[in-house]
């Protein structure tokens, strides 16, 4: 077998190239819908509230004080003008900008942290109270992040089945023209193996290991896809969270999500092969 | 396993070409038979039936009382473990070498390689290419290659041996070689048919001789030993 894959090593790049471009594509949205889920869930751990205050308002740290001592609120940060700036420099190029504007243009702001038992409507008649409050400026729900987040994931996921179906089954049929290939360029072979009394395991064997070796193969060449993928977009996925106060850290492409991978080109693989050797060598029982 | 019986085998190829009519007879265990006729007269036809290669339309073909023509795969690849075959155009591997080639039947057997080497150099000494065994067929002339085609036939040692016209390209010299090979193994006890058009040769043999013409069985006695043929 290992001969017959090096006298067609191109062949076999080949395959092992559609087969990790089927592959990687829905296990890169399911990793995707993997990563928005548990930014979903992070978020959903602490609903909160963002007020804004107006520029110069000094409200910002008695009103912090008494949001704390309520019981729906977990915590509360007081970010302040000064602050804001701070964390702005840090996260931009922009000191020249800045250098050039007589005031802070930034806002003081509330994070409200409020305890998960708060329901959607408490969490709205809160912000609606804040906004009310001397020197608020703007309130912001962070739920309607997470509404996004989790409708952005919903669609992922099904995107991730529905294409995880469709290239599944393009896999099994690359796997199954390759095999049947190898099957007609073997066929006078498999036949006088048959003549001297293989039984039809041997003839199927090495068929099935193809099966195996093009989807495994193809699940690998799916993987070092998926990591270049994830070295592209670090940087600017790095830039968008971190604008969100979120730092990168993606989780799921691990050594258990490679082997999954492996294991389901592998799979794919044989499953191709067997259609293949059961189409093309029942006709070999009569010659 | 040895003894072969045809009892009223019919044979019609799916274009509606019928190659055996209602074709009877027997071959003892240890024999040595002849098959002859002429071209399309059903010779490679029989020898097919007889390698489960197709299946009768009508008819038994018994081998020592098993009707072949109902194995499951599971005993197919037994029963032709047990038969050697010989086939006028050679069906060698030809990406193989001739050691490979003659090995086959041996490593589909699951024969350990120790005992494979030792019976593949055994079974090319007798056909005279043991210093041929790492070239392929393509180097060898068309009757060395069929040397090897016999080589392959005989080297699991069946007990039963079936020819298709082994001599069809050879020159006399080495078509009586051949023969000779056949009757070697013949007289360890290996029941050997040999389908040939060679009236000469087989005239040279002295061996019973089961003619057909169209189909049509016209020598060869069912219910008898196959030395006693019917003119």
């Amino acid at each position: 077998m290992l001969q017959f894959t090096s006298n067609r090593a191109a062949t076999s790049l080949l395959v092992w190239t559609l087969v990790g471009i089927a592959l990687a594509l829905p296990a890169g949205l399911m990793l995707t819908q993997a990563n928005l889920s548990r930014l979903a869930a992070d978020w959903g751990g602490r609903p909160g509230i963002s007020v804004y205050f107006e520029l110069g308002a000094k409200d910002a740290p008695l009103l912090a004080m008494r949001l704390d001592q309520q019981p729906e609120v977990e915590s509360v940060v007081l970010t302040s003008q000064d602050e804001a700036l701070r964390e702005f420099l840090q996260h931009t190029n922009l000191h020249d900008a800045l250098a050039d504007l007589e005031t802070n243009p930034l806002p003081a702001s509330l994070r409200v942290n409020v305890a998960a038992s708060l329901t959607a409507d408490q969490l709205d008649a809160m912000a609606v109270r804040l906004r009310k409050e001397n020197g608020v400026a703007e309130v912001m729900v962070e739920r309607t992040w997470l509404e996004r987040i989790n409708a952005a994931s919903r669609l992922a996921q099904r995107l991730g089945w529905v294409l995880g179906v469709l290239f599944g089954v393009g896999t099994v049929l690359i796997s199954a023209t390759t095999v049947r290939l190898a099957i007609e360029a073997q066929l006078d072979e498999l036949k006088v193996m048959k003549l001297v009394g293989a039984s039809n395991a041997q003839i199927r064997r090495p068929f099935l290991y193809f099966g195996v070796f093009y989807g495994v193969g193809g699940g690998l060449f799916a993987a070092v896809l998926l990591s270049l993928g994830l070295l592209a977009l670090e940087t600017p996925l790095r830039g968008l969270l971190g604008s969100f106060n979120e730092t990168l850290e993606l989780r799921g492409f691990d050594i258990l999500f490679v082997l999954a991978l492996l294991a389901t080109g592998g799979a794919l693989g044989v499953a191709g092969a067997v259609l293949a050797v059961r189409q093309r060598l029942f006709r070999l029982e009569v010659l | 396993m040895g003894q072969i019986e045809f009892h009223n085998v019919y044979m019609r190829y799916p274009s509606g070409f019928e190659a055996l009519k209602d074709v009877s007879l027997v071959l003892e265990e240890g024999s040595m038979t002849f098959l002859t006729g002429h071209s399309g007269a059903g010779k490679t036809t029989l020898l097919k039936l007889l390698l489960c290669v197709t299946r009768p339309t009508q008819g038994q073909i018994l081998v020592n009382d098993v009707n072949i023509s109902q194995l499951g795969s599971r005993q197919l690849h037994y029963y032709r473990q047990n038969l050697g075959a010989v086939f006028q155009d050679h069906n060698l591997l030809g990406a193989r070498t001739v050691f490979d080639n003659v090995a086959l039947p041996l490593r589909v057997a699951g024969m350990g390689e120790r005992d494979v080497g030792r019976r593949v150099r055994a079974a090319l000494t007798r056909v005279g290419l043991l210093q041929r065994e790492s070239l392929l067929p393509m180097q060898l002339s068309i009757g060395e290659q069929q040397r090897v085609g016999i080589a392959r036939a005989v080297v699991s040692r069946p007990k039963i041996l079936l020819a298709d016209e082994p001599t069809g390209n050879l020159d006399p010299e080495l078509s009586r070689d051949i023969m000779a090979l056949f009757q070697q193994f013949n007289h360890v006890g290996a029941t050997v048919i040999v389908a040939s058009h060679d009236r000469s040769l087989i005239e040279s043999m002295d061996k019973p001789v089961v003619e057909l013409d169209h189909g049509v069985l016209l020598r060869g006695r069912p219910d008898g030993p196959p030395s006693s043929y019917d003119a």
